[in-house]
């Protein structure tokens, strides 16, 4: 089912109702069929394939935890195979087919292409991630297997999570099904602020934009100027913000509903002071998921549990630039099958890995330098790892990118003027939020209550309003694909 | 959000409740003001054009869009299906006329009518802003459905800056033929890749093509169109709010008709190919095309980089050399005396110069024109009186 739309906003309102008039155990059951139904909305064929990790997890979790430690590791092999094998078939066997026949031709070995026609399942790549993480945590005795399989079905599939994330763990989220709140305003209000601010983001900017960006991307490249292509660095950059903090604020505001909170997946990321920063602000549940998963094990550290973000711990290992990097590209790779998702990661290792260098020297410049000149640095370069999410190809990437270095490439422009009027209103409109959020509405809810709530009136009337006009299921949220 | 801790629940609640009442009143209040006849296309065009799309014996012989385009299909089989048909394809140079008076008449009536006792039939398409993608893929389309002998097609150096297929076309390329066509060229290929993943439903269900929930959807968007009438002016209200965006923009920044305008290079590529394509396929189906550059106002400085405007009637002059195409540069046809203004396109009100339409008398001269050329194309050079 897509946010955006009449029908998720009457099915939500009906399970919320429901659920806070159900006790406990019935409310569970509740959470799991309306999550399948959430999901058939889409296609009911592919229930069973998100049911066969659900299932397989649950019991080689109970499994695990009685095992001796051989076997458990046997055990966790297995659950890996099952999961990663699942998202191997649905989402890189087209591709790793496609190179092998590519490079055996290359060798001269005469290979016809398979016809392969398989479609990937929408969610796969965050609940597999989430059965992943909650096997590995039992084999790693940081929780306890759940014995109840609805709680911990729950868990995996609870639908406002279900499709794009946020990336939980078992830990943050299965004491909060196990208990029964009793019902607060303050959840409903709350959940739905966050519903609201999120389907605006949706429906008003990120679907706008969206044009803008398909337009410039389909003009040739040759003619595409270097101020273009850092254009569209920060008009995708912008899109893809815009449309994924909108698919969290609404899983969030929808959870919150119900009485469950999860993380927070965004915070401001375009005014991150470096890509540590930068990663400890962008699909924050993503990014410690692949730190602790997958990261820190390669470089032999110990792990916690919980998607706060970041690599800092790493920082301190001899042994860090390795993993960094097949770290990085395996995380490019689970955004698309393609190598341009693998460029974008090797991209940010690599900016990582300078970054690393340049710490000892940077961390002697003064406060506000590296504030303010962190973020101008930062933020270009976080929008120009953009272009090879969206181009079509590695070799259009590099092109684009050769623009960039090019001083004499800066003297035209290949685009419409809105365009670049657009991205800039768009830029200023985020420092704007930004210091409204951070530093003028905290005086105005200390000192001015009266003015906050007449500001917040009127803002709301604007966001309901343009929500009203803007709303339909244009466009998917981008994240759905991966 | 740390602010909202320090909050009480009734202080979140009531923005959100006065806010959302705010909201429906406001909307209720403009949805009385929106005229639901109002084309946002033709908005800019201003009061002092009027569009006429044109009747010849009561049957419509220029059409605008794809919904439209099948009265005059209907009007051509029921009246002289036996004739050769000449398409006349344009932007809204074609069909508005500046300070239009009772009487007057559009280029494409004039030449429909001139033609009558040639036993040709003229049929015109034109919409706003129209780009050559758009001709390239409304030519393939029609010449499906009519027996085009001859494609009239204006090139403008405003429409070389647009991209992309409006909605109201998209429908085209769900046709199997269509897209087999448009396959063999590479613009042919980018035009159909860009714009198949739209929606041209207009119920906006792009992203549930093929699912339940698009039929649950459209249900629930019927209902709710046939009891809140806020629901059904929403495609109203998204016109006006970017007209009014528009507006502000024109007036913040200063942009008025008279601006200079310059070459996209992306989007004059895109096109001119497209018009490349055009010209190959009309060669290859046995179609003869009368290329021409539209008039342009010439009584003032024009809203063009002087040095890309004449290199762009260059490049196509040329190319119509190369595909032996018939070309006509038209740029100084219409004299001064038939150009007028148009209504501001900004906030701040008063008249603007109208480069793009002209009076009744600019459409004679075009259609008279472009039947002499016609009489050329078709008799090997020699001019017929009339």
């Amino acid at each position: 089912m897509i946010f955006n739309s009449l029908t998720y906003l009457i099915f939500l309102s009906s399970i919320v109702i429901l659920y806070w008039s159900l006790p406990l155990k019935p409310r569970l059951y509740l959470i799991f069929l309306a999550s399948l139904v959430f999901y058939g909305f889409w296609r009911v064929e592919f229930i069973p394939v998100m049911l066969i990790s659900v299932i397989t997890d649950y019991f080689l979790a109970l499994k695990i935890a009685s095992s001796e430690r051989i076997r458990k590791k046997q055990l966790l092999i297995l659950s890996l195979f099952i999961n990663i094998g699942l998202l191997f078939y649905f989402k890189y066997l087209i591709f790793f087919s496609d190179n092998a026949i590519g490079f055996a031709n290359l060798l001269g070995i005469t290979v016809n292409p398979i016809l392969l026609n398989i479609i990937l399942p929408l969610g796969i790549s965050f609940y597999t991630f989430q059965t992943i993480s909650y096997t590995v945590d039992v084999y790693r005795n940081q929780i306890n297997p759940e014995k109840n399989f609805i709680l911990y079905a729950c868990y995996v599939i609870f639908f406002p999570q279900l499709i794009a994330g946020p990336v939980l763990r078992a830990s943050e989220v299965i004491y909060q099904f196990s208990k029964r709140p009793p019902f607060k305003w303050e959840f409903i209000v709350v959940g739905l602020r966050r519903i609201i601010y999120g389907i605006f983001l949706k429906v008003v900017i990120a679907d706008n934009i969206a044009p803008l960006v398909d337009s410039g991307f389909s003009i040739p490249i040759e003619i595409l100027s270097a101020l273009d292509v850092w254009t569209l660095g920060f008009l995708f950059g912008f899109q893809i913000y815009f449309d994924f903090s909108a698919y969290s604020h609404i899983a969030l505001g929808s959870a919150r509903l119900m009485g469950i909170k999860f993380p927070e997946n965004f915070n401001f990321p375009y005014l991150a002071n470096s890509p540590k920063d930068f990663w400890r602000r962008w699909h924050i549940s993503l990014s410690s998921w692949i730190r602790d998963y997958l990261y820190l094990p390669l470089a032999g550290i110990k792990v916690g549990s919980q998607s706060l973000g970041g690599l800092e711990k790493a920082t301190l290992n001899k042994n860090k630039n390795k993993p960094l990097f097949i770290a990085w590209a395996i995380m490019g790779l689970w955004h698309g099958a393609n190598w341009t998702f693998v460029l974008w990661g090797v991209y940010h290792a690599v900016v990582i890995f300078i970054y690393r260098i340049m710490l000892p020297i940077t961390s002697k410049f003064n406060q506000n330098l590296k504030l303010f000149g962190g973020i101008f640095l930062t933020l270009p370069i976080m929008m120009l790892s953009w272009i090879p999410f969206r181009a079509q190809s590695i070799s259009d990437v590099f092109y684009m990118w050769s623009k960039v270095f090019n001083p004499y490439s800066y003297a035209s422009l290949g685009m419409k003027e809105n365009t670049y009027l657009i991205t800039a209103c768009l830029l200023i409109s985020i420092f704007i939020t930004w210091t409204v959020k951070n530093k003028l509405l905290p005086i105005f809810t200390k000192n001015k209550k009266v003015v906050l709530v007449c500001g917040e009136i009127l803002v709301f009337s604007v966001l309901i309003s343009l929500i009203i006009i803007f709303l339909r299921p244009i466009n998917q949220f981008i994240y759905f694909q991966f | 959000m740390k602010s909202n801790n320090k909050r009480t629940v009734f202080s979140l609640l009531t923005p959100l409740l006065i806010g959302s009442l705010l909201a429906v009143i406001s909307l209720n209040y403009f949805d009385s003001k929106i005229n639901p006849e109002l084309n946002f296309e033709e908005f800019a065009l201003g009061s002092e054009n009027t569009s006429s799309l044109e009747f010849v014996n009561n049957i419509q012989v220029h059409c605008y869009d794809l919904n439209n385009v099948n009265k005059c299909l209907e009007g051509y089989k029921n009246s002289r299906p036996d004739e050769e048909v000449v398409l006349w394809l344009g932007n809204s140079q074609l069909h508005s006329i500046n300070q239009m008076k009772v009487k007057d008449l559009t280029a494409s009536h004039l030449l429909h009518r001139f033609n009558i006792d040639n036993s040709k039939y003229v049929i015109t398409l034109s919409q706003p802003n129209a780009n050559l993608q758009e001709h390239y893929i409304l030519f393939e389309y029609l010449m499906e459905k009519l027996p085009i002998k001859t494609l009239v097609l204006p090139v403008v150096f405003d429409d070389m800056r647009e991209d992309g297929i409006r909605n109201s076309l998209l429908e085209i390329l769900k046709n199997k033929n269509i897209i087999k066509i448009l396959n063999e060229s590479n613009i042919g290929k980018k035009i159909y890749l860009n714009a198949s993943d739209k929606d041209s439903t207009g119920n906006d269900l792009s992203a549930l093509d093929g699912t339940i929930q698009e039929k649950v959807e459209i249900f629930l968007n019927t209902q709710l169109k046939s009891y809140w009438s806020i629901w059904n002016s929403r495609e109203q209200f998204r016109g006006q709010l970017f007209t009014r965006i528009y507006f502000l923009r024109n007036s913040l920044l200063g942009i008025n008709p008279s601006s200079v305008r310059k070459k996209i290079p992306g989007k004059y590529l895109k096109n001119f190919q497209a018009l490349a394509a055009v010209l190959e396929s009309a060669k290859k189906q046995k179609v003869e095309v009368l290329l021409y550059v539209v008039p342009l106002r010439n009584d003032v400085k024009i809203p063009y980089n002087i040095d890309e405007y004449k290199s762009f009637i260059e490049e196509i002059e040329l190319l119509s050399k190369s595909s032996d195409t018939r070309f006509l540069n038209l740029e100084n046809l219409v004299p001064s005396d038939y150009w007028g203004t148009k209504a501001s396109t900004s906030n701040i009100g008063g008249q603007e110069l109208d480069f793009m339409h002209f009076q009744a008398g600019g459409h004679q001269l075009l259609a008279d024109i472009i039947y002499k050329e016609l009489q050329k194309l078709w008799n090997g050079g020699n001019e017929y009186d009339f």
